[in-house]
């Protein structure tokens, strides 16, 4: 085995539990919920084999990410090919959390799992080449900014989950899979309360870049394209939070927003780093 | 004045004002020193008018301790980021080893219009640096030794680099990537006294390539200066730039001359002659004050603090006695008693859990 990619097969093993938990919950959802004239939770006996495979992946991740850092000497911070792979393992693990502790979203996971798999397909697509840690990464408040950076791309993940179930109900071909779930106006609920819960992981995250940027560059905001862009995704949460209890809007409606301020986190992360030439990007 | 801090209060307002908010942003998106600080201005006090009116009318927010708390430090955090403004400086500065600070050599200065710290009273004296490069000419870490009063009427050493600034009377200095050398001249005019001056290289090894400078002497011929250097640059294995060990011969071209000179040699030019004494360096920082940073960092958690005990606060309430009680009465497109969902949406305990 070349040592350069020895974390590849771990990366490749968590993907493949990642991939058949993705199969198996819309393998779940999308069967037809009568047995006879009995309506069934057609979810239910997939939920444990659905949740162990998730386990499986992130504990498959962790053993890549440990790999790798322990052969390149830093932590998965500065590259896409890093970026992608540690969100792979955090998004499955806290969304593996919340799907443990909260049952009733379990099959969110038909939704979720496939989301977190066009990370899974993008990283197959990227070099794994080394990265070389820059000086001002050497700061605790890396590590504060990056978690609760994780805990609100995850909790944004949820969000868009929910959501994703609200608008999918409208397609007459998959009216039926998401039947054992609750009400739009629930779901609604639970995806509004998760976007809550996301602002305020979002305001740490910014709080503690903040921190960084001021000992890193010397300045704590800047207006460079990242900050701008993770400004207008936490902007684009409180206005939708206003927005939803100042005007009635129709829950697809409100649905939509959800997902788009996931895509704009999405953009955020794995888009505008990238894209730009500011200081902030990657490698300085 | 009730009806009109009322009609101010809308949340409406707050959308419209949202959307302003993040228009402005959008125009200022990675470009903020091209576009007019007024994209931003407008809509924060506009929010700023609309958000305290709320507080002070609106019983929705001020009777809920968590969002009268995060709303009010939203408030807060548009007030310091004014202040901030008004009283702040950015600035860069270049100093060479062995210099002492002065505030008057400051670059690229910025200053709110009200800023008045005690910059003439900072005191430091530059020492050497050294900055690791690891292969691949990456830079690793900065290492500048500063001399800095020890508060008993002597000096004592501070080594700053990267994100640990040296930071006196709110005023934080932090290495930047801009450093270099400089060659230690002296110009003996004809018939007048010596002059010692440094000839500032452009940053190393950023212009490797490219270290020259010119001068004109007051009476003489304009001076064309290239330094050789020797450092032990390597783009393929690591290295450490450290001035002290780094060597360099003077090219000077003036006139119909050229010649190369090592430390301590000397060259008669028209109008005087000029000695290369030593080679030094110079250290670029990027200077920073702003008397807020502490305080928007205090009140944006404490916001934070506000709207997390909200939340708790909310969802401890509505999920037993509200929210699932509500959306399991409401007749939804699929409805969710017991029988239809086979039990997965078990009981109001699998919410309270979240
Ligand atoms: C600009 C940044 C702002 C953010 C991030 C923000 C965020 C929030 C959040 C998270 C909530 C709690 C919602 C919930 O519990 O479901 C809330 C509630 C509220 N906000 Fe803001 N807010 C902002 C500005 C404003 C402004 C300018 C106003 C002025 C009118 C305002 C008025 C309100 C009101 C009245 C509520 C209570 C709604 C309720 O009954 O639950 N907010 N806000």
């Amino acid at each position: 085995m070349n040592e350069l990619v020895s974390e590849l097969p771990w990366l490749w093993a968590g993907l493949v539990a990642y991939a058949v938990a993705t199969v198996m919950a819309v393998y779940a959802v999308a069967q037809p919920d009568h047995d006879g004239a009995l309506v069934v939770n057609k979810f239910r006996p997939f939920e444990l084999p659905v949740l162990g495979l998730v386990a499986v992946g992130v504990l498959l991740l962790s053993v890549a990410l440990a790999e790798r850092w322990m052969r390149i000497g830093h932590g998965p911070f500065v590259n896409l090919f890093e970026l992608l792979v540690s969100q792979l393992f955090s998004l499955g693990l806290i969304y593996a959390l919340v799907y443990w502790r909260v049952p009733v979203l379990r099959p969110t996971a038909a939704v979720v799992l496939p989301i977190i798999w066009v990370l899974g397909l993008w990283v197959l697509m990227i070099e794994p080449t080394d990265s070389l840690f820059p000086p001002t990464y050497h700061n605790n408040w890396l590590w504060v900014h990056i978690g609760f950076g994780k805990v609100f791309l995850s909790f944004c993940l949820v969000g868009a989950g929910l959501a994703g179930i609200i608008l999918l109900r409208r397609i007459e071909r998959m009216k039926a899979w998401f039947s054992m779930m609750p009400s739009d106006a629930v779901l609604d609920n639970f995806a509004w309360r998760f976007m809550v819960l996301a602002l305020i992981f979002d305001s740490l995250m910014l709080i503690a870049g903040a921190v960084w940027a001021q000992d890193a560059w010397g300045r704590f905001w800047a207006w460079d394209a990242l900050e701008t862009s993770a400004f207008l995704n936490w902007l684009a949460i409180a206005l939708g939070i206003h927005v939803r209890f100042s005007y009635r809007i129709p829950r697809a409606v409100g649905a939509a927003v959800v997902v788009a301020v996931f895509v704009l986190a999405f953009f955020t992360y794995f888009g505008t780093p990238f894209f730009s030439e500011a200081a902030h990007k990657g490698v300085v | 004045m009730v009806s009109v801090l009322r009609a101010l209060a809308s949340v409406r307002l707050t959308v419209v004002g949202m959307l302003l908010l993040a228009c402005g942003s959008v125009l200022s998106y990675g470009n903020p020193e091209a576009v007019s600080i007024w994209v931003l201005v407008v809509p924060l006090a506009f929010l700023a008018l609309n958000l305290s009116s709320a507080i002070i009318t609106n019983p929705r927010i001020h009777r809920r301790k968590g969002l009268l708390v995060f709303h009010s430090s939203l408030l807060g955090i548009v007030l310091l980021a004014a202040i901030g403004r008004l009283t702040y400086l950015d600035a860069h500065l270049e100093i060479i080893n062995g210099a002492t600070f002065d505030a008057q050599s400051l670059l690229d200065l910025k200053a709110g219009p009200l800023h008045s710290g005690r910059l003439s009273d900072v005191e430091f004296i530059q020492g050497r640096y050294t900055v690791d490069y690891r292969p691949g000419m990456s830079r690793g870490a900065t290492r500048s030794y500063l001399q800095v009063p020890d508060g008993e009427g002597g000096w004592r050493e501070q080594v700053v680099g990267d994100d640990t600034p040296l930071v006196v009377n709110g005023y934080r200095f932090y290495t930047s990537f801009h450093k270099g050398f400089s060659p230690i001249v002296v110009w003996t005019p004809n018939n007048g006294q010596p002059e010692v001056g440094t000839i500032h290289m452009p940053p190393y090894p950023l212009f490797d390539y490219r270290q020259a400078n010119r001068w004109t002497p007051p009476q003489g011929e304009e001076i064309k200066f290239w330094l050789r250097l020797n450092t032990g640059i390597s783009q393929d294995s690591a290295w450490v730039l450290d001035g002290q060990r780094a060597t360099g011969v003077l090219v000077v071209d003036s006139g119909e001359q050229r010649v190369e000179l090592q430390p301590g040699e000397t060259v008669v030019l028209s109008g005087g002659e000029l000695r290369y004494q030593s080679l030094t360096t110079w250290m670029g920082y990027k200077v920073f004050y702003d008397p807020t940073i502490h305080w928007l960092f205090f009140v944006s958690v404490l916001g934070v603090l506000g709207l997390s005990y909200h939340y708790w606060t909310k969802v401890s309430m509505n999920s037993v006695a509200g929210v699932n009680r509500r959306s399991l009465d409401e007749p939804g497109q699929n409805p969710t008693d017991r029988s239809r969902n086979g039990g997965a949406f078990r009981s109001a305990q699998d919410v309270v859990k979240l």
